[in-house]
């Protein structure tokens, strides 16, 4: 359990506090039983072989799959009553990058969200929505078709877009898959911003090595959870060989032993 | 002295009228089943109206004692056999180890079977029942047979599609770009998914008195792709498919006044399949032509997207 108690001394509600959590997919069991507590401003990789229902935890977490049992709470409240608060950055390769729209107007669905029913985006949409291109340096693209896009800007103008949402806790799959070396830097450096700023995220992660790079805490995940915990008290060989069943991917260097 | 609208056959004004509205409809509603790649949802839905067509024939015959080919009466059947096909196909898919392809394509060979089998019983009906002529042409169209009160229904229930498809515009295209991300933000995917397939019904209920439920999915299909070649915007491409399609349906309707014996809804079938073919060579940057030239220079410029790791 990662907590922090606020200045106070009271302890103020978990970012993300799941429990119990199950889902299927036909009979077969995506996700077993999970226990996930995460504070605000954790930053945290969930790792895991294939199949482990990595995006299963994210996607129940936001009620975008149904749970079969379990409890999900965000910002001690109910996932439904917190969506303002909560981003989320699907899979790049989930989407259609040959639809028919702009960059910008990814962008700003963002904000949609925020503007509710039948409202359309305005001016000061579009400008939230250009300043996170600035920030994410995409400015220069805003009117670009979204299929004229390398993969590391595809994965940018998600990010842009999460950005834009101004949540509390951010749900990012594999943000790092298939990226250049300047997007992994820009990524990597967006989440570090976030988490300073007291802002959760909860993000898969499938390149072992540099999971202590960029994260503070691991969710280890194969079905069940099979811990959770900063970096440095969960992410050891004997954990990991537990996780994938003795065969680690070896690209993994400096693992504290057990 | 008159002027020249004067001239014109009223009948063939209401034809027109008719044919215009439906190509613009089934235009612009077709643009999103096109990038749902939902073009054989359309079909079956289409196929499926003929049984529903027949079945409200019959049943206002056998209720009312008179028979009535007007749309007011056939529309709600095609609606309900159109949706029922659909549910049934989504039920079997869902239930068995049928794919979604597999278990449409069953329910478009029952339905449509079930409509022709229908067709021909009302026909050999002994006394006939009157009015049943005219029913067979629901398989490839009769605009020809079009009212004034045919006119408002195709107004109305088109009115009404697009209507909403300009209501919930941003909600619809997040849905249909990226539905986990709009399912993250609260939207209700079920609901939607169920709009979605409610307008492609009325856009195929609409069209099939013109082009019949066998070439309909042309006209859904065809100016939607037709307009994606010229555009990389959705509303644009909403505006272009309607534009092409109520360019197809007026040039349908005109043609096959002027030529004797020329079918309005092939006619607006292949018009429409013309602009597609034309915008497939002829469209900047995704056309053939456009493509063709921009693979020959590329030894000498980079393309446009380079950079980056896939």
């Amino acid at each position: 359990m990662i907590q922090r108690r606020s200045r106070e001394g009271s302890t103020e509600p978990l970012a993300l506090e799941v429990e119990g959590l199950t889902v299927t997919y036909g009979k077969e069991p995506a996700l077993w039983n999970a226990d996930v507590r995460l504070g605000r401003g954790s930053l945290a990789a969930v790792v895991g072989p294939n199949g482990a229902g990595k995006s299963t935890l994210l996607k129940a977490a936001l009620g975008v799959v149904p749970r079969v049992s379990g409890r999900v709470r965000v910002l001690g409240e109910d996932p439904a009553r917190r969506r303002r608060l909560v981003a989320y950055v699907p899979q790049r390769t989930s989407v259609d990058w040959d639809f028919p729209t702009t960059v910008l107007d990814v962008v700003m669905m963002g904000t949609y969200g925020r503007l509710g029913w039948f409202r359309r985006p305005g001016r000061e949409e579009r400008a939230m929505a250009l300043g996170a291109l600035e920030q994410m340096e995409l400015a220069d693209l805003a009117d670009r078709q979204i299929s004229e896009l390398s993969g590391g800007q595809q994965q940018r103008v998600f990010l842009a877009r999460a950005l834009v949402q101004d949540a509390e806790v951010y749900f990012m799959d594999e943000p790092f898959a298939g990226v250049d070396a300047v997007t992994e830097q820009s990524v990597a450096s967006l989440m570090g911003h976030l988490a300073q700023r007291g802002k959760t995220i909860l993000s898969v992660h499938h390149d072992l090595a540099t999971v202590p790079r960029y994260f503070e805490h691991a969710v280890l995940l194969n079905r069940v959870v099979q811990a959770v915990g900063t970096v440095k008290e969960v992410f050891h060989r004997g954990n990991l060989d537990r996780l994938y069943g003795g065969r680690v991917p070896a690209d993994v260097p400096e693992l504290a032993s057990t | 002295m008159s002027a020249p609208w004067v001239e014109l056959d009223p009948t063939l004004v209401v034809v027109a009228a008719g044919t215009t509205a439906v190509g613009a409809v089934s235009g612009a509603l077709g643009c999103f089943a096109y990038l749902r790649r939902q073009g054989l949802v359309g079909d079956v839905v289409s196929h499926s109206a003929l049984l529903g067509v027949v079945g409200a024939f019959v049943l206002a015959h056998a209720l009312t004692g008179s028979a009535s080919r007007s749309l007011a009466v056939l529309v709600p059947g095609a609606l309900i056999a159109g949706t029922a096909s659909l549910a049934l196909a989504r039920s079997v898919s869902n239930r068995t180890r049928l794919n979604d392809d597999a278990s449409l394509g069953v329910m478009l060979s029952i339905f449509f079977g079930g409509g022709l089998f229908l067709l021909r019983w009302v026909q050999r009906q002994s006394p006939p029942i009157p009015g049943h002529t005219g029913l067979e042409d629901y398989i490839f169209g009769m605009a020809a047979a079009m009212t004034r009160a045919d006119l408002w229904m195709v107004f109305s229930l088109g009115g009404g599609a697009l209507l909403l498809l300009l209501l919930l515009w941003k909600e619809l295209k997040v849905f249909t770009f990226d539905p986990d991300f709009s399912r993250s933000l609260g939207l209700p995917s079920y609901r939607l998914d169920l709009l979605m397939m409610a307008l492609l019904v009325a856009g195929v209920v609409i069209g099939i008195q013109t082009v019949g439920v066998i070439l309909m999915i042309a006209l859904l299909v065809t100016p939607a792709a037709a307009a994606r070649q010229w555009t990389s915007r959705l509303s644009t491409m909403v505006l272009l498919a309607a534009s092409f399609g109520a360019a197809a349906g007026a040039g349908g309707a005109l043609l096959s006044a002027s030529e004797a014996g020329l079918p309005t809804g092939p006619v607006v079938v292949l018009l429409a399949t013309a602009i597609f073919a034309l915008s497939l060579l002829l469209a900047p940057r995704r056309g053939l032509i456009a493509r063709a030239r921009a693979r020959r220079t590329l030894g000498s410029t980079p393309p446009p997207a380079a950079g980056g790791a896939a």
